[in-house]
């Protein structure tokens, strides 16, 4: 029961993307579609959980004042390994991930997960909080690629959805689009349990009314 | 953290501990490099052969053109049907690299991208059928490209002018190269 919590507290309340407000880099650049933003998402999804089952492995050998360096070695071996793999089995997708797949090595919700939760925590833990964390990056992701695909190219996950009466505009899918989404996500979210919080505060008082 | 040493905070033993840790990841990727480097070779080599077979379907063979680098006739039977060239163009961001298909009288066939940088859903636009079909017959002093539809003329996909302009570009300086190439060895 306690594993389930660690896995979904990534997926709305810590969302890496809209609460956490890390990796917003890849947030704006790869999600002008669908298909890229999923194939971002997995692929951190992947290098977060392997990074912090090795951080969770070796948090009792490596030294404290280096242990940002050894992560960052951590990270890095994982993907370099991923992309090699990559590169001979699914050499279609390498070719789409390919200049993002690099950048993955400095994203910092990788690094945070293994400073606050890999190196303090068992290995069984710290794999389910890597799983959930990529789980809502990747729906992070995908919610924006979503948005951002339908109004800047009419389509979703490639299919065209919008006849071509439909004139998209083009700062959907530019980089100032992706400010734009993200910012009324955050928005809304942050509306969104201002209400709640209200609503709480007004039937606390109500209670201690009666 | 369960460090308790009293010389826990030595120099060697900090050097040591970044030390194994570069020295174990260097031992994974070298081992993994070993395993996979052959297989992705294969792979690369496959795609490649592939991209050209896309562009003429018909060919049953591709030799590479000797003193040309990366420059491949495609053959049936010992018959000449296509010149196949890479031709690698700046676009909107890094370079577009792709191969060029064109008959032996110097029209193209058709164009094929092997790598790029173009923005999604915009710039890759230039890619599709409906931009690339307007090069197919056509010789290096056609490829004009206009912004506004015209008769005879490449017309750009709009919002991605760049895009088209490399393509467009990459495609005559691919011509151009291939008559140059033609009347030296006449």
């Amino acid at each position: 029961m306690n594993l389930w919590k660690e896995f979904t507290k990534g997926l709305i309340a810590e969302n890496p993307i809209f609460r956490l407000a890390l990796s917003l880099c890849p947030a704006l650049a790869v999600t002008s579609n669908v298909y890229n933003a999923l194939g971002m998402g997995l692929t951190v999804m992947f290098v977060i959980t392997c990074n912090n089952i090795s951080v969770s492995t070796f948090r009792n050998v490596i030294h404290p004042k280096v242990r940002v360096p050894v992560y960052i070695i951590s990270i890095a071996t994982i993907v370099t390994v991923a992309m090699l793999v990559l590169e001979a089995f699914l050499p279609v997708l390498f070719k789409e991930l390919g200049i993002y797949l690099s950048l993955v090595v400095v994203f910092a919700i990788i690094l945070a997960r293994a400073e606050v939760f890999a190196a303090k925590n068992k290995v069984i833990p710290a794999m389910v909080d890597g799983l959930g964390m990529g789980a809502g990056f990747t729906l992070g992701m995908v919610t924006i690629g979503g948005i951002r695909e339908i109004i800047g190219n009419g389509s979703f996950f490639g299919y065209q959805l919008l006849g071509s009466w439909y004139h998209p505009p083009l700062i959907v899918i530019l980089a100032p689009g992706g400010f734009i989404v993200i910012g009324f996500i955050i928005g809304a979210m942050n509306l969104s349990e201002k209400r709640k919080k209200e609503k709480m505060e007004k039937t606390a008082a109500a209670g201690g009314n009666i | 953290m369960t460090h308790t040493d009293h010389n826990d905070n030595s120099m060697f033993r900090i050097t040591l501990n970044l030390t194994l840790a570069a020295f174990l990841s260097g031992v994974i990727i070298a081992v993994v490099f070993y395993l996979t480097a052959p297989i992705a070779e294969i792979q690369r080599i496959k795609m490649k052969e592939q991209s050209m077979k896309e562009l003429i379907p018909e060919a049953t063979s591709f030799s590479p053109i000797q003193g040309k680098e990366e420059w491949f006739k495609a053959e049936k039977d010992g018959q000449l049907l296509a010149y196949l060239i890479l031709a690698s163009e700046k676009g909107f961001d890094g370079h577009v690299k792709m191969f060029v298909g064109a008959t032996p009288d110097q029209k193209v066939i058709g164009f094929k991208v092997l790598s790029h940088k173009e923005t999604p859903g915009l710039g890759d636009q230039a890619f599709k059928p409906k931009f690339a079909d307007q090069f197919t017959g056509k010789g290096y002093q056609q490829l004009e490209l206009v912004k506004i539809q015209e008769e005879g003329k490449i017309t750009a996909v709009t919002g991605a002018t760049i895009t088209s302009r490399a393509v467009t570009n990459g495609i005559k300086h691919a011509l151009v190269e291939l008559e140059k190439y033609l009347n030296e060895s006449k």
